[in-house]
C-alpha cells in the first residue's frame, strides 16, 4: 500500500491518534490498514455508538471515523454526544452513498467531515489533513 | 562606425539596463500585490504593459531571449487568465522576474544567458486550463443584502467569497452544508447565494463573510478537499469607493464647525446614486457597499481605518515618469564641487569690491549701494543653489525600502514562515550614498529577521500570536542622523544563548559573561565569529554577517543598536548621520545667538513664567498638564543664566523622554540643509552641525541627546565646569 507522509501533531510531534467505529470488522481493518499508511496510530475501536462515546471518553482520539448505520446508537446521534461533550473533537463520518441526508444531520450536529465508502486513501488523507489543519504537520517521508 | 556612434550606444545600453532595473522593481511589486489580489485587473494591466514596455526596449537592444520571454508572459498578462488562474499568476510573474534579472545580468556581464525553457513551461500550463468548469462568481448583491454587509462588516474586513463544489463529490447536499459550517467557523456570513437548503444543491455558492481572518487563511480553509473544487476570494474595498464620500463629509463639518448630522447624510446619498448604474463589470468586484445607508456610520468607520491603515506610499511623492531625468550621481556631485568653488570666488570677489570702493574714496553713495545690493544678491542665489544641488542628492528611503517586501517573501516561502511587511517614514530623504551603503546590511538584517526572527506558524500559534509575522521597516530624523529600523514580532534573541556560545567561543570569559549587563550581551551579536543561530542556513548563511552589518555601520560613522524582548520580537536601529541632509528645523535665538532643533523633534511650544516653574531636588521642572517636564535653560550653554520674567519653552521628545528647552525667543521653522562640523571645528560638544540661511547668517543646529546628556539632569552639580566650554 502506498505510504503517506506521516501526519503528526503539531504540538508534541506524536503521530496522530485515530478511533475507528464501524460494525463491520472488515471495514475497521480496512480503516487501521490505511490510518496506518498515514503513520498514525490507532487509539480504539467500536462496532456501535454507546462503545465509541466511551472509546472517546477514553482515547480523546485526535480523529474519529464514524459510520453511520449502526447497532444500538448510531453514528449521528454518537457524534452528537461525543461533540457535545467535547467541542474539540474532530469526527469525520464514513458513510455509503445514500445516507446523504443523515451525513446532513450530522455534518448540523458538529461532524467535521464526511467520506464516502468505499474509502479512498488519498481522499481521506487530504479531509484528515483538512480537518486538523494547524493541529498537525507532515513529516517528511522516511528516506527509503 | 565612428567613436561618437559607439559612445551613443553604450549611452543608451547604460540606459537600457537602468530603466530595465527600475521596470522589474516595478513588476516585482505589482506581482506581490497581485499575490494578495490575484484578481486585480488592474494590476494585471500594469503588470502588462510594463512587460510590454521591457519587451520593446530589449528588441530595441537586440536582446532576444529577453524580448522573446518578456512576449511569452505579455501574452498571458490578461484579466481572463488572471480570473482563472488566481495566484498562480502572480507566481509566474514573480519566477519571469527572476529569470529576466538573470538575463540581464547575463547580457550586461557578456555571460552566457539563462534557459527560458521553465518559463514557457509554466506560461503553457496557465494557457491550457485543466478546469473546463466556468467558475464565473458575479456577486450580485441586493440592496438589502449590501445592507446587511454593511451593518455585518462593522470595521472588519468583507471577504466576497466563491466556491465551485466538486461535481465529483457524491453528496452535494452534504457539501453544501460543509461549506456553510465552514464558513460559519471562519467569520459572520453577511450574505449568501443560494441562501439556504435548495434543491438541487448549488453547484455555486456565493458568499460575502465578514472576517478578520487574512486571505491565505480563509483560502485554505475554504478549499475543502472532496467537497470544493475551486475558490475565489477577494476583499471588498469598502474604502476606494468611499473615500470621497469620507472627506465630503469631513469637508463640510468643518466648513459649517458644527457637524450636521442630517444635511450632509443626504446629500451624501444624493450625489452618490448616479454612480450606482455607471458600475460596470470591473466595479461588481467592488459592491457600493456603503452606498444606500448608514453613510454616516460607515464613513466614520472607514475614515478611521483610512487613517490608521492608509499607508504612505509613493502616492504621496507622484512624480510622472516623463519628467524624471536620470542623472549619473558623478555629475551632480561635479556642480556641487563648482557650486563650492563659486563660492570662494563669491567671497574673493567682496573682498575685491571692498577694496575698489577704498580706492575709490568717499562718496559714491549710489555706487557702494548698487555693489552692496549686487553681492547679497548674489550670496543668495549661491546658497539657493547650494542648497539645490544638495537637494539632487537626497533620495526617499523608499528607494530602499521597497526592494525588500520582496525579499521577505522569498525568504518566508524558502523557510515556511508567513510574513507581512509594513513600511513607514519611506519618503525619509537620505544621502543617496549613505542609502545605497545600507542596502547590503538591511539585506542581511531582513533575512535573519524572517528566518531566525519569525518563528514557525506552528509555534506562532501555540504562542497565541497571529500566524502571520509582521516585519516592521520604519526611517526617521532623530537630531542630526536618520534612524532606519528593522523590527520583527518574533521570538526574539535567546540572550543566554549568545553568552553561552561567546563563552565556547572565548570571546568573552565565564567571569566576564556573569558581569555583563543585558544591553552588553545583546551587543555580542556583533562581534566576528558568533552566529546565535545553530546551524547556518542557506537564507542567512550568504552575504555577510552582523559583524560585517557592523563594520559597514562603522564605516558610515552611524550607530547601529538592538533591542530584543524574549517572544515579542528584535528591533535594530541603524543610525546614520545626516551629513548633507535636509531637515526641517526650529529655529530659536538664546543669548542672542541663533540656534535650531530639528522640528521632528519637537512636541510643543509653551510660553511660561519665571513663577510657573519648580523645582525638584535642584532640577528645574514645568507641569504640563499632568505630566512634569524637566526642563533646561539653553543660556547656560555660554555660561548665563538669568532669570527673566517671560520665556518660551520648547518641549522635544528625546526617545521615550519628553523635556523642555528654555528658550529666549522663537525665529520660526525653516529647513536647513545640515553642514556636518569638522571634529576641530566643534566648538560646543551639543551642537551637530551648523547652516547658512538664504540671508547669510549661521544656525547651529542643536544635538538634543547631547544637549540633554550635558545640561540636564545630574550634570547640574557641575554646571559651573560645563558651562565654561
Amino acid at each position: 500500500m502506498e505510504l503517506f507522509p506521516a501526519l503528526l501533531r503539531a504540538d508534541t510531534m506524536n503521530p496522530v491518534t485515530y478511533l475507528v467505529v464501524d460494525d463491520s470488522v472488515f471495514a475497521r481493518k480496512n480503516l487501521a490498514r490505511i490510518i496506518e499508511s498515514y503513520g498514525g496510530n490507532l487509539a480504539g475501536e467500536a462496532a456501535d455508538g454507546v462503545a465509541a462515546i466511551e472509546e472517546y471518553d477514553r482515547t480523546l482520539a485526535d480523529i474519529v471515523l464514524m459510520d453511520i448505520t449502526m447497532p444500538q446508537m448510531e453514528g449521528i446521534e454518537a457524534a452528537e454526544r461525543i461533540v457535545r461533550q467535547h467541542p474539540d473533537a474532530r469526527v469525520i463520518m464514513v458513510s455509503s452513498v445514500g445516507y446523504q441526508e443523515n451525513i446532513v444531520a450530522a455534518l448540523q450536529k458538529g461532524a467535521r467531515h464526511f467520506v464516502q465508502k468505499p474509502v479512498k486513501p488519498e481522499m481521506l488523507y487530504e479531509v484528515i489533513k483538512y480537518v486538523l489543519g494547524d493541529s498537525a504537520i507532515t513529516a517528511p517521508a522516511a528516506g527509503e | 562606425m565612428g567613436i561618437f556612434s559607439d559612445d551613443r550606444a553604450n549611452e543608451l545600453r547604460a540606459l537600457f539596463f537602468e530603466s530595465a532595473a527600475e521596470i522589474l522593481q516595478a513588476i516585482n511589486e505589482d506581482a506581490l500585490r497581485l499575490e494578495k489580489s490575484p484578481r486585480d485587473p488592474d494590476l494585471v494591466r500594469d503588470l502588462r504593459r510594463n512587460v510590454h514596455t521591457l519587451k520593446g526596449d530589449s528588441a530595441a537592444c537586440g536582446y532576444k531571449e529577453l524580448s522573446e520571454a518578456a512576449h511569452a508572459v505579455e501574452d498571458v498578462m490578461t484579466p481572463e487568465v488572471a480570473e482563472r488562474s488566481g495566484e498562480a499568476l502572480a507566481g509566474l510573474v514573480l519566477t519571469a522576474a527572476d529569470l529576466f534579472d538573470s538575463l540581464l545580468t547575463s547580457f550586461r556581464d557578456g555571460l552566457q544567458p539563462p534557459s527560458t525553457q521553465e518559463l514557457r513551461r509554466l506560461i503553457a500550463a496557465l494557457q491550457s486550463p485543466q478546469g473546463e468548469t466556468k467558475f464565473a462568481p458575479a456577486f450580485h448583491w441586493s440592496e438589502r443584502e449590501r445592507m446587511l454587509i454593511a451593518t455585518i462588516a462593522n470595521g472588519q474586513p468583507v471577504y466576497n467569497i466563491a466556491l465551485a463544489v466538486d461535481p465529483a463529490c457524491p453528496m452535494p447536499s452534504a457539501a453544501a452544508q460543509l461549506v456553510r459550517n465552514t464558513l460559519h467557523e471562519a467569520g459572520t456570513i453577511a450574505a449568501m447565494h443560494p441562501e439556504a437548503d435548495v434543491t438541487p444543491p448549488p453547484t455555486l455558492i456565493e458568499v460575502a463573510l465578514a472576517s478578520d481572518k487574512d486571505v491565505k487563511w480563509l483560502e485554505r480553509r475554504a478549499k475543502i478537499p472532496t467537497v470544493v473544487a475551486q475558490v475565489y476570494i477577494e476583499r471588498m474595498n469598502l474604502e476606494a469607493v468611499a473615500e470621497p464620500l469620507v472627506s465630503r463629509d469631513v469637508a463640510h463639518s468643518v466648513e459649517n464647525g458644527v457637524a450636521k448630522d442630517v444635511a450632509p447624510v443626504a446629500e451624501t446619498a444624493q450625489t452618490s446614486a448616479p454612480v450606482l448604474p455607471s458600475a460596470t463589470k470591473a466595479a461588481a468586484a467592488q459592491p457600493e457597499v456603503y452606498l444606500p445607508f448608514a453613510p454616516q456610520e460607515i464613513g466614520a468607520a472607514v475614515a478611521e481605518r483610512a487613517a490608521v491603515e492608509r499607508p504612505r506610499t509613493k502616492e504621496d511623492r507622484v512624480v510622472a515618469t516623463e519628467n524624471v531625468l536620470r542623472v549619473e550621481t558623478e555629475r551632480v556631485d561635479k556642480v556641487l564641487d563648482l557650486v563650492g568653488e563659486m563660492i570662494i570666488a563669491k567671497s574673493m570677489m567682496q573682498e575685491l569690491m571692498h577694496d575698489m570702493l577704498a580706492t575709490l574714496g568717499k562718496g559714491h553713495g549710489a555706487l557702494r549701494a548698487r555693489g552692496g545690493d549686487i553681492l547679497t544678491l548674489q550670496s543668495q542665489i549661491m546658497n539657493k543653489l547650494q542648497r539645490a544641488v544638495m537637494k539632487i542628492r537626497m533620495v526617499p528611503v523608499e528607494q530602499m525600502f521597497r526592494r525588500l517586501p520582496r525579499v521577505a517573501r522569498d525568504t518566508a516561502k524558502a523557510t515556511g514562515r508567513e510574513v507581512n511587511v509594513i513600511i513607514e517614514g519611506g519618503n525619509t530623504d537620505l544621502d543617496k550614498s549613505i542609502l545605497d551603503a545600507l542596502a547590503e546590511p538591511m539585506l542581511h538584517l531582513l533575512r535573519n529577521a524572517v528566518d531566525h526572527g519569525i518563528e514557525s506558524p506552528e509555534q506562532r500559534k501555540m504562542s497565541g500570536k497571529p500566524v502571520e509575522g509582521t516585519i516592521r521597516l520604519n526611517a526617521y530624523h532623530q537630531g542630526n542622523q536618520v534612524v532606519i529600523e528593522i523590527g520583527d514580532d518574533g521570538s526574539g534573541i535567546d540572550l543566554g544563548r549568545v553568552v553561552n556560545k561567546a563563552v565556547s567561543r572565548g570571546i568573552i570569559t565565564a567571569d566576564q559573561a556573569r558581569r555583563m549587563s543585558e544591553n552588553d550581551a545583546l551587543d555580542l551579536i556583533f562581534t566576528a565569529g558568533l552566529s546565535t543561530s545553530d546551524q547556518v542556513t542557506e537564507i542567512s548563511g550568504r552575504g555577510i554577517g552582523m559583524d560585517v552589518v557592523k563594520s559597514v555601520m562603522d564605516r558610515l560613522k552611524g550607530t547601529i543598536s538592538v533591542r530584543s524582548v524574549p517572544g515579542q520580537g528584535t528591533t535594530f536601529h541603524l543610525k546614520v548621520p545626516l551629513t548633507l541632509a535636509i531637515i526641517k528645523a526650529l529655529l530659536f535665538r538664546v543669548s542672542e545667538r541663533l540656534y535650531a532643533v530639528p522640528l521632528g523633534n519637537v512636541l510643543e511650544i509653551l510660553r511660561a513664567q519665571e513663577g510657573d516653574l519648580h523645582s525638584v531636588e535642584g532640577q528645574e521642572v514645568l507641569k504640563i498638564r499632568e505630566e512634569v517636564v524637566p526642563l533646561i535653560r539653553l543660556s547656560r550653554m555660554h555660561g548665563v543664566s538669568q532669570p527673566q520674567a517671560k520665556l518660551f519653552v520648547v518641549v522635544v521628545s528625546l526617545g521615550d523622554r519628553k523635556c523642555g528647552l528654555v528658550v529666549d525667543r522663537l525665529v520660526g521653522e525653516q529647513e536647513l540643509v545640515i553642514k556636518a562640523l569638522d571634529e576641530t571645528m566643534i566648538a560646543s560638544e551639543m551642537v551637530s552641525g551648523a547652516s547658512i540661511l538664504g540671508d547669510g547668517r549661521v544656525v547651529l543646529v542643536l544635538s538634543i541627546s547631547d544637549v540633554v546628556e550635558k545640561l540636564g539632569r545630574g550634570r547640574l552639580h557641575v554646571s559651573g565646569v560645563e558651562a565654561s566650554l
